[in-house]
């Protein structure tokens, strides 16, 4: 079964050049939906190329199903025609002088399956993506969405046992975008192949992958379930990326009065928030009241004003302000509240994300076993 | 196929126990990767095809500037094949250095200034009304003033010279002479017939050139400036010349850098009253069996060439700096031209009909007329072009009857149309090898080497290829006389156009839709035939075309290198000129001014292509 494993991986594009990729590290496993996510210019896109061979690694070694596919020091470079693997690119790449069969057909003539077995495939595929009343007209004829259907068949009518995506569903109006999610996601299901899919869009890595690994840099920062990513950031990084709007990040080596709120908080509660350098609070994790006797005392809380409102459709962004910081909160009920009205905000300790001098997550529990 | 053969290999190294980071290991993993697919292969053999096609003719000819020549033992004072300063200082100092280089430097210096002068500033106006303003029948006048550049520019001089030329030279009378009026040799012949022949011929390349920087030029600007309360004197100095100043400039270099190599017109003009300028000059040392010399005015010609397209470049680097971000707001407003309209519309009319209509019209009526300037019913006839038993000794039949017109047109299409050919596919490989090849010394050496011919007028360059091919040089026999050299010459001329036309292909291409092939599955060169040619068959089919329209209108090239035997119609039309037989010469420069004007044209319909696309440095 298909295991994907990057073994200190490094990319320059020129010797002694930037590393594109510096010394990643990542197992994706069997059926995974794993997403790379991260901004642009992380090396998320490289990475996917080295995985089909389209770039070759500088160092490290890529190895699946303990097949070394590419390493330098071994002299192996398996190229991609030999891969069978699927790639769908961000901008389609569909041959604009072929039909929509054709495009569909290639790979399965170059695999040298007989006609009929070719056109029940190319045709259960069309039908199964919803783009065979097209199969005569060629790609400039296509919408977006219909493009992106036709690349998708076109990899998908091999079976690869690994498809990777670039981006695929960065071109596409929102509408189009939930339509080709929840395809994506039963074509995983359906196919049970490994998928491997770029974004920097972290809202389409949340709702499709069942692994994110988030990289900056050319490295790796975390990998781990939506859920892990979201509730547990391994650094401060991670927890900024994520997450919209971004999370709170309060620097306390700054002065103002919050921040004096918040440090009589963590003094109330040594040692268990030693060597916290930086605190994070999720907008939602924020709740405000306007009765000081709403606040528990084991809570972080303090005096803020409301700032702005701004109403997203069932939701709303609320702008605070508090003792010269600007804190973002969201709230799904409305908010009764008016510009600069004095408020309290009170977060649930539990809640809160920390991190260190190196920006570094430090977890409560392992503090309080300290 | 080697692709197969190194996999096999890389594939067994691992077995073979070879350690870590050690050479072999590293060797094979070159190859499965860089050097896996034909395109590095293909990439050296284009180095070496180019390498001796472009680089080995100019290397030749600047040996042959310092090397002594067979015959210039004596004077030289050293054996054939030595070493020798003499040809240098013979050309730029002995006292026949100014016959041979100075003054005819100094005549092409004054004539580029003044085409330069004129053109400049005819060409901003008409380009300005043409651009800018509701000038009357703008859309027709916008090809029509374009004509002149797609003619031969020799097309005017003959002109020219059928009206003015006066008794200073024997043949046939110019009209006016005819008319019992004398033109004087400086209205007739030299630097101000030269001069104006030029202006009109580079004018187009003006109104294209600045045309295109003024339609990108957001009318915004100027409006904004306006609402500010600048006057409209005010907008014109302090907005649009400055951010039009990159592209004057680099159209008054290109338009220098052609004027260096621009032999024909100089040739007909000039020489009856010993004019010469630095090609002509070439032009004469070689028919006068001076190679040595002809090699250091090549040479000479060659570095003013690069020197000016170098700055070029700078300029339009420089240019860049000024490209804002139009996007969608990007406006251009007409400005209405009110009572100056009708004088706007006479000038643009006079420049036509003074650069295109008249001098076409003088040429057809002088293949027409049995005597030059008698307007007489009586006087036109057919004859020139289908008649029989005509008093010419060298063409003794109209020249449609004439089996030379017919042999030099079959040589024309073969040769022009074989280079283009192959300078079209060439430039698409270069194309791809440039664009995908891992191997990068290769790609650099690959995309300059082919723009080299580009800095080195033709006529410099054909003396170079007469330098390398004229004798058989080791497997090479001697090409001179053959069709072979002006193959190659020309194919080796258009590279610049064909590998960047490639490039820009290849790059326009992406890597996406081959790369999606290659996932699918395919080997190279399946990619090669079902991915890559199919989609590029359009910029193929323009890479071939257009090369092939401006080659039929070349001469700078051919007069160097062709013989009778290689006769194209350029040639054969000069060779006519030389025996005095004006009408037939005439009559052949129309037939070439009307393939290359309809050939254009009809290129431009099919491939959907600007001719102004192609200007652009």
């Amino acid at each position: 079964m298909p295991k994907i494993s990057l073994k200190n991986v490094s990319k320059s594009y020129s010797k002694g050049g930037l590393k594109a990729v510096n010394d990643l590290n990542l197992e994706i496993a069997d059926g995974d939906f794993m997403c790379l996510l991260g901004p642009s210019g992380c090396g998320k896109t490289t990475t996917l190329r080295m995985i089909a061979g389209l770039e070759n690694l500088s160092s490290g070694e890529l190895v699946i199903d303990d097949k070394v596919l590419d390493a330098r020091n071994k002299g192996v470079f398996v190229p991609p025609e030999q891969r069978e693997m699927g790639l769908v690119f961000q901008s389609y790449a569909l041959w604009p002088h072929l039909t929509i069969e054709e495009n569909t057909d290639f790979g399965l003539r170059l695999r040298k399956v007989t006609k009929v077995e070719r056109e029940e495939r190319v045709t259960k595929i069309m039908k199964i993506l919803g783009i065979d009343s097209f199969r005569n007209r060629y790609p400039s004829q296509l919408s977006g969405g219909q493009q992106q259907r036709v690349a998708l068949a076109r990899m998908l009518v091999v079976s690869p046992k690994i498809l990777l995506l670039d981006e695929p569903l960065s071109n596409l109006d929102a509408r189009l975008r939930l339509e080709m999610r929840t395809e994506l996601k039963r074509i995983h299901k359906e196919f049970g192949t490994t998928i491997v899919f770029v974004t920097h869009d972290q809202w389409e890595a949340m709702t499709l992958a069942t692994r994110i690994a988030v990289m900056n840099n050319g490295k790796v920062q975390q990998v781990g379930s939506p859920d892990e990513i979201y509730g547990r950031p391994s650094n401060q990084f991670v927890a900024e990326f994520v997450g919209n709007p971004p999370i709170n990040i309060l620097d306390l080596s700054r002065k103002n009065d919050l921040l004096d709120f918040v440090e009589t908080f963590l003094q109330r509660n040594e040692p268990y928030y030693r060597d916290v350098c930086y605190i994070g609070l999720r907008p939602e994790t924020i709740r405000l009241t306007k009765n000081e006797a709403d606040l528990l005392e084991e809570d972080l809380h303090a005096p803020v004003k409301i700032h702005s409102i701004m109403p997203t459709g069932g939701n709303w962004i609320i702008e605070l302000k508090a003792g010269g910081v600007k804190l973002h909160a969201t709230t799904n009920e409305p908010p009764g509240w008016e510009i600069d009205e004095p408020l309290f905000f009170h977060v649930e300790a539990a809640l809160i994300q920390m991190f260190d001098d190196r920006s570094e997550r430090i977890d409560q529990i392992e503090n309080l076993e300290q | 196929m080697p692709t197969f053969f190194l996999y096999g290999v890389t594939m067994h190294l691992p077995i073979l126990g070879l350690k870590k980071g050690n050479l072999p290991s590293k060797i094979s993993y070159r190859f499965s990767t860089d050097w896996r697919e034909p395109t590095s292969i293909i990439g050296i053999f284009l180095t070496i095809v180019f390498a001796y096609l472009i680089l080995a003719p100019i290397l030749s000819l600047l040996y042959d500037a310092i090397q002594v020549q067979f015959g210039d033992q004596r004077r030289a004072g050293s054996p054939v094949g030595g070493l020798t300063s003499y040809y240098l200082n013979r050309t730029l100092f002995s006292p026949v250095s100014s016959d041979l280089f100075w003054e005819p430097l100094s005549h092409t210096l004054s004539i580029s200034i003044g085409t330069i002068l004129i053109s400049l500033s005819v060409g901003c106006i008409l380009a300005w009304l043409l651009g800018r303003t509701d000038l009357f029948g703008r859309r027709w006048f916008a090809t029509a003033l374009i004509v002149p550049y797609m003619l031969p520019s020799w097309t005017f001089a003959l002109a020219w010279r059928t009206a003015f030329k006066n008794r200073e030279v024997g043949g046939q009378m110019g009209w006016f002479e005819a008319l019992g009026l004398t033109p004087p040799d400086w209205l007739a012949y030299g630097q101000f017939p030269i001069t104006i022949i030029l202006a009109l011929h580079y004018t187009p390349f003006v109104i294209l050139l600045f045309g295109n920087a003024l339609r990108r030029l957001d009318s915004q600007l100027e409006e904004s400036a306006r609402i500010l309360g600048a006057s409209p004197q005010v907008v014109a100095r302090k907005i649009i010349l400055p951010l039009m100043l990159p592209s004057l400039m680099s159209a008054t270099v290109l338009i220098f850098a052609k004027c260096l190599g621009e032999f024909g017109v100089s040739y007909v003009l000039g020489l009856p009253v010993d004019y010469d300028v630095l090609a002509t000059s070439l032009y004469r040392s070689i028919s006068s069996r001076q190679p040595g010399v002809a090699a250091v005015i090549a040479i000479a010609i060659m570095l003013l060439g690069m020197i000016s397209l170098l700055i070029d470049a700078r300029l339009v680097r420089e240019s860049r700096k000024f490209v804002t971000i139009g996007g969608k707001g990007s406006m251009n407003r007409k400005n209405s031209l009110g009572k100056l309209q009708f004088p706007a519309y006479a000038f643009a009319l006079i420049i036509f009909l003074i650069s295109v209509g008249l001098p076409l019209l003088v040429l057809t009526m002088s293949t027409l007329m049995r005597v030059p300037g008698n307007f007489s019913l009586d006087n036109f006839t057919l004859d020139y072009w289908v008649g029989h038993n005509l008093e010419f000794v060298y063409v003794p039949s109209g020249i449609l009857l004439t089996p030379d017109l017919w042999n030099a047109t079959w040589n024309t299409v073969k040769i022009v149309g074989f280079a283009s050919i192959c300078s079209g596919l060439m430039g698409l490989l270069v194309g791809y090898v440039v664009v995908r090849s891992k191997v990068r010394p290769v790609s650099i050496f690959l995309r300059q080497v082919t723009f080299f011919p580009y800095l080195v007028p033709g006529i410099a360059f054909a003396a170079a290829y007469l330098t390398l091919f004229a004798v058989p040089r080791g497997p090479i026999p001697a090409l001179y006389g053959t069709s072979v050299i002006l193959i190659l010459a020309l194919m080796s001329d258009q590279m610049p156009f064909a590998s960047r036309a490639g490039i820009s292909a290849m790059m326009q291409l992406g890597k996406d839709p081959e790369e999606a092939a290659q996932v699918a599955g395919a080997r190279w060169f399946r990619r090669m035939i079902s991915i890559v040619i199919p989609i590029q068959k359009g910029s193929l089919v323009a890479g071939v075309l257009l090369p092939f329209i401006s080659g039929i209108r070349g001469l700078s090239l051919f007069v160097i290198l062709a013989v009778p035997g290689t006769d194209v119609l350029t040639t054969f039309s000069l060779r006519l000129l030389d025996y005095n037989y004006t009408q037939a010469a005439n009559a052949v420069v129309l037939i070439i001014s009307a393939l290359a004007f309809f050939g254009t044209l009809s290129v431009q319909k099919l491939t959907r292509t600007n001719l102004a696309d192609g200007l652009e440095g």
